[in-house]
């Protein structure tokens, strides 16, 4: 009775196709208990510990800061610390072991339905995931404890085809004279983030529109809807980002091989970066919640990020993502779209002096285009506006219809009148012109 | 002449002149305005009323036409309920639902529909005789009625089965507008003789001599128990509604001169100004009082009701039995179980026991509760209505679903409608079972699948069986129901036993509703498509479930509604809020069917884009030979291809 457990990577995210080892706790050979931790790995999300299942001597085949595929063995527990000691071949197995180990608990199915039940029976490959499987080199295998196995099921345990690795590990890099520079490896986590960005980016596909906001006395109206993100703009524009794409299925999507893959939901993100590297977060359902609501999911989920706390729901299934750089004084800034997004909205920092600020929209050519981005953006902007105080919101650039002076040069503060010109159409006359005549 | 007319009892002048008083009443309260709708009224016709209705017992019952107010106040006898009825207060006998054509007091009945009343009294008369209370009943028809075929249906029966029905024919000489020589062909009495039935004849100039020979006929049909069928000679005084009159004023002008009420007022001014007086002080007090009254607020007529699922799934059991095995053990318990139940239909006496053996050896159980019909689906499903309304439970069986065309006008005019249009003082718990469905090669009048006529109407429930349910569930429900049932059962799922092919990795369910819902699941993983299909269809689209996997990579869930009137919405709108995907497939075609009103009511509720698909039959008659009945009709290949094409 030698081996009795393995321990395989195991599947935590469709999209996540390979895990990295962040820590390994314990030295081959080593005893470990029940509920002993072997080792963490780390997805794009978060991170999860794998723990002993039995009492025996660990083995492990995996080194730390590694990047192993989903189902691959990277430990063993053996009954006999001899069998443990004996030299492993360590390295990424590139062909998983024929079987699913008791670790990997749940198995993300279609619709981002995770199939709680564990099935005893057969499992049913439809013809097409059948012919998926077969082409891809799969072992059917991993399947195993599935009722059915669909070619959406398929792909998800596929890498991405393009990229067989992630673009920075394969890109060949010329040596670098060490006497100049210092070469720091890159952090799993940036790696992640470098990978995510460049699933978009790299087909240049993208493009930036931008705009501005009028937010002259915008605050009067909104301050009072919040409690401690007073003079942020950040929840009213989750809040109308989320209720607009609605009538914008297509920035809440991504490129799908050559369709369009559109959400049923609509789940924005907002980025975050203080300190402990670049994180999108999720709003889950806010299209549903009222700006308060959103502020206190920004305060609650910048806690969590604060603390480590994030939980992969989370992290996982975000349609859209808000990037918000107020805080840094940007003037305007080109937002990059993230994995499996097509559009991307950027917040600048509000100018003093104009009482405007500056919105981005970045977004995936693939599947939308400039008009229809255009429009989402202006009707944002004017949803916006619309929370100015009303007097606020007349035009300020009526003109006279002799002098042409406009309402915002009307340093005299009398106003203008509304008048009928000469020609019989409508329009507005200034006090000076009016005296004048 | 004078002492002819001496003999009538005051009494029944007192009457007539009453029906007369309120007949003219009405006439002048609609030119007033304040009568909505229409009246026929009888003026010169009250004796008849008098003679028949007038005479019959409380516990008797009349049948009644469109001319029907002074039969109304001659067996109830119930003036105030008449007038508060066709003035639309609530406190009239129906509500102000009905009005002149459609009342219901007691044992009184009538309907606007020409020759349908007459089965429906021949189903009431023969739930009399089943329990031998020794009742009888009028129906009174118009000679206009004479070119109805359910007439000739009922009369048949009537005599066959010896059923205590007296027809009373009021002949006036005019349907509506034409005179009767241009419509009527042959002789009046002997159409009913020719049936074996007894005729009587009389006038309604000859008040005396009328209530003597329909006393005789009254008791002959009671003492006998035995149909009688009367021509009552009479005319009536004023148009056939209101102003539509387009009869000879001379022609007009001898029969007023020849009316017996007209002739009494001038031979004994004195005694009929005596009881006119009296008559119009009551009548017309009695309408100014009710024109103050309140009309019934809608709330006490309709109020709409959402259909809530109970959930509670359970697993579906496999029976080892074939549906139509199950149907038949089922039948003979209740027949002799339950005492209100009644078997109707042709063929259906054992040892053939029905088309389809569903009604195998019933008769040898119960021979007085099952009836072999002569083909008259029309009579059948109408003397269904009346037992119903009597208080039974009939079940008829139309052999073919194909000829529920021919019951059409007693499921939608009168099952359909006596509740409501006799303001819910009745029920009709009709059961009507019909086998539908192609794949037999009957071709194209006897293979149809036609529900989509058939759950459209107003408080009727359709349901079709499937082979997942044990039909006893389903017919225990509607054994409960209290109002008009259509089961559509299916040619070939009869020989299937029950929830027998659920394909592997599949979960087979039914819910708790009353017509449970059958849920065909995958087992662990969350289907991307949902199937809607019933009745046959349910059966064929199970066996392909995991076909429809294979080939399309779509998983898909089936949801199998039982009852098909009001569909299961909660059930199937969650599953589609899933899946985002809808196909329906029925074995009718598309066009105005199940499944265009199962998707609209859907994304009704859902308000979600959802992309839908209905498969049904080609919008051709179904050919006999076999290839094309399979093209036809949706089967295996064309689902499959269908499904792909519509949802990649």
């Amino acid at each position: 009775m030698a081996l009795i457990q393995e321990i395989l990577v195991p599947l935590l995210a469709v999209n996540d196709t390979t895990l990295t080892v962040v820590e390994i706790s314990l030295a081959s050979g080593s005893k470990v208990s029940k509920g002993d931790l072997i080792m963490v790995f780390e997805t794009s999300k978060t991170t999860y510990d794998v723990e002993a299942q039995t009492d025996g001597y660990i083995q492990y085949l995996c080194e730390a800061d590694r990047d192993y595929e989903v189902n691959a063995v990277v430990a063993k527990i053996f009954s006999e610390v001899g069998e443990a000691a004996v030299a492993p071949v360590i390295g990424p197995a590139a062909s998983a072991a024929p079987r699913i180990a008791a670790t990997v608990t749940a198995s993300p199915s279609l619709n981002g339905h995770v199939a709680a039940a564990h099935w005893e029976g057969e499992t049913i490959f439809s013809y097409e995931a059948d012919a998926l499987i077969v082409s891809s080199g799969i072992d059917k295998n991993v399947f195993r404890g599935r009722d059915f196995v669909s070619v959406a099921d398929v792909r998800g345990l596929l890498k991405p085809a393009a990229p067989k690795a992630p673009a920075v590990a394969s890109a060949p890099a010329a040596s670098v004279d060490p006497g100049k520079a210092i070469v720091e490896r890159l952090s799993s986590a940036k790696k992640r983030e470098i990978e995510y960005l460049s699933d978009v980016q790299r087909t240049g596909l993208t493009s930036t529109i931008n705009t501005y906001v009028e937010v002259e006395g915008i605050f009067t109206h909104l301050n009072p809807a919040l409690k401690y993100l007073k003079d942020s703009l950040l929840p009213v524009i989750i809040y109308e980002t989320s209720r607009l794409l609605a009538d914008y299925p297509l920035l809440n999507a991504w490129s799908h091989g050559d369709g369009v893959a559109v959400y049923r939901e609509v789940n924005p993100g907002f980025a975050i970066d203080i300190d402990k590297g670049l994180k999108v977060v999720k709003i889950a359902g806010a299209g549903a919640k009222s700006i308060g609501e959103i502020e206190n999911d920004i305060l609650q989920l910048s806690g969590s990020y604060l603390d480590d706390t994030l939980k992969l729901e989370d992290l996982t299934d975000i349609t859209f993502t808000i990037t918000d750089l107020s805080a840094e004084g940007v003037a305007f800034f080109r937002p990059l779209v993230n994995k499996m997004n097509s559009a991307i909205l950027g917040v600048s920092a509000i100018d003093g002096k104009l009482q405007r600020v500056v919105l981005s929209l970045t977004f995936d050519h693939r599947v939308t285009e400039g008009k229809l981005a255009a429009r989402f953006l202006k009707e944002l902007k004017e949803r916006l506006e619309s929370y100015r105080p009303a007097d606020g919101a007349v035009h300020q650039d009526i003109s006279c219809f002799k002098c042409y002076r406009t309402l915002r040069e009307d340093l005299g503060g009398a106003g203008f009148m509304r008048c009928v010109t000469p020609e019989g159409k409508d329009g507005y006359i200034c006090q000076a012109c009016l005296k004048g005549f | 002449m004078l002492s002819n007319k001496t003999v009538v009892n005051h009494r029944i002048l007192k009457e007539a002149l009453r029906i007369r008083k309120v007949e003219e009443k009405f006439l002048e309260l609609f030119s007033l305005g304040k009568l909505n709708g229409t009246v026929h009224t009888c003026v010169g016709q009250e004796f008849s009323a008098l003679a028949f209705a007038g005479q019959l017992k409380k516990k008797d019952f009349v049948f009644s036409n469109h001319r029907c107010h002074g039969h109304y106040i001659a067996f109830t006898g119930d003036v105030r309920g008449l007038v508060a009825e066709l003035l639309g207060k609530a406190s009239g006998t129906c509500g102000g639902i009905g009005s002149s054509q459609h009342l219901c007091n007691n044992n009184f009945f009538s309907n606007g529909i020409q020759g349908g009343i007459v089965p429906v009294a021949a189903g009431y008369a023969l739930g009399n005789k089943l329990r031998r209370n020794g009742a009888i009943g009028v129906v009174y028809i118009g000679d206009g009625t004479l070119g109805e075929g359910a007439l000739y249906e009922t009369m048949n029966i009537i005599s066959k089965w010896e059923i205590p029905l007296l027809i009373v024919c009021e002949n006036n000489y005019y349907a509506q507008s034409t005179p009767q020589h241009i419509n009527l062909a042959g002789d009046i009495l002997a159409r009913a003789r020719a049936f074996g039935i007894r005729t009587g004849h009389g006038d309604t100039w000859s008040p005396e001599s009328l209530m003597q020979k329909a006393q005789e006929a009254i008791d002959y049909v009671r003492g006998e128990s035995k149909p009688c069928f009367f021509l009552v000679e009479t005319y009536r005084l004023n148009a056939h509604s209101k102003g539509d009159d387009d009869r000879d004023p001379a022609d007009v002008a001898h029969y007023r001169e020849k009316d017996f009420l007209n002739s009494f007022k001038e031979e004994s001014p004195s005694y009929y100004q005596l009881y006119k007086d009296a008559v119009d002080e009551e009548v017309d007090r009695m309408v100014g009082e009710i024109l103050l009254e309140d009309e019934l607020p809608i709330e006490d007529y309709y109020e709409q009701t959402e259909d809530r699922t109970e959930g509670g799934w359970k697993p579906l059991e496999a029976i080892n039995k074939r549906q139509v095995e199950l149907l038949n053990q089922f039948f003979r318990d209740v027949i002799v179980t339950d005492d209100r139940t009644v078997f109707l239909g042709e063929d259906i006496l054992s040892p053939y026991g029905g088309a389809f053996k569903v009604t195998k050896e019933l008769s040898f159980l119960r021979p007085d509760r099952v009836f072999s019909t002569p083909i008259s689906e029309s009579a059948i499903t109408g003397i269904s209505n009346g037992l119903a309304l009597n208080g039974f439970k009939p079940f008829a069986e139309i052999m073919f679903g194909d000829f529920m065309t021919l019951a059409f006008d007693q499921i939608v005019n009168h099952a359909s409608k006596f509740h409501h249009m006799f303001n819910k003082k009745v029920n009709c718990p009709v059961v009507i079972r019909t086998p539908m469905g192609g794949r037999r090669g009957y071709g194209p009048t006897h293979s149809q699948t036609l529900d989509k006529f058939l759950v459209g109407i107003d408080n009727v429930t359709t349901i079709a069986l499937n082979t997942f349910l044990d039909p006893a569930i389903v017919y225990r429900a509607v054994l409960a129901e209290e109002h008009p049932v259509i089961v559509l059962e299916n040619k070939t799922d009869y020989g299937k036993k029950i929830a027998q092919h659920i394909p592997k990795n599949f979960v087979a369910e039914y819910n708790t509703d009353a017509f449970p819902v059958v849920r065909i699941r995958p087992a662990v993983s969350a289907p991307n498509l949902t199937i809607v299909a019933y009745g046959g269809m349910a059966d064929l689209v199970a066996g392909m479930l995991d076909q429809v996997f294979l080939e399309t990579d779509k998983l898909p869930e089936l949801i199998v509604p039982s009852r098909i009137s009001r569909l299961p919405l909660e059930v199937i709108a969650a599953s589609v809020c899933r899946t985002g995907r809808l196909a329906v497939i029925e074995e009718g075609s598309a066009y105005a069917g199940v499944g265009g009103e199962l998707i609209a009511s859907v994304v009704e509720r859902t308000g979600q884009k959802i992309t839908a698909k209905r498969i049904a039959a080609h919008p051709v008659p179904i050919p006999s030979v076999k290839t094309l009945e399979n093209i036809v009709l949706p089967d295996k290949v064309r689902i499959l291809q269908e499904i792909m094409t519509s949802f990649s």
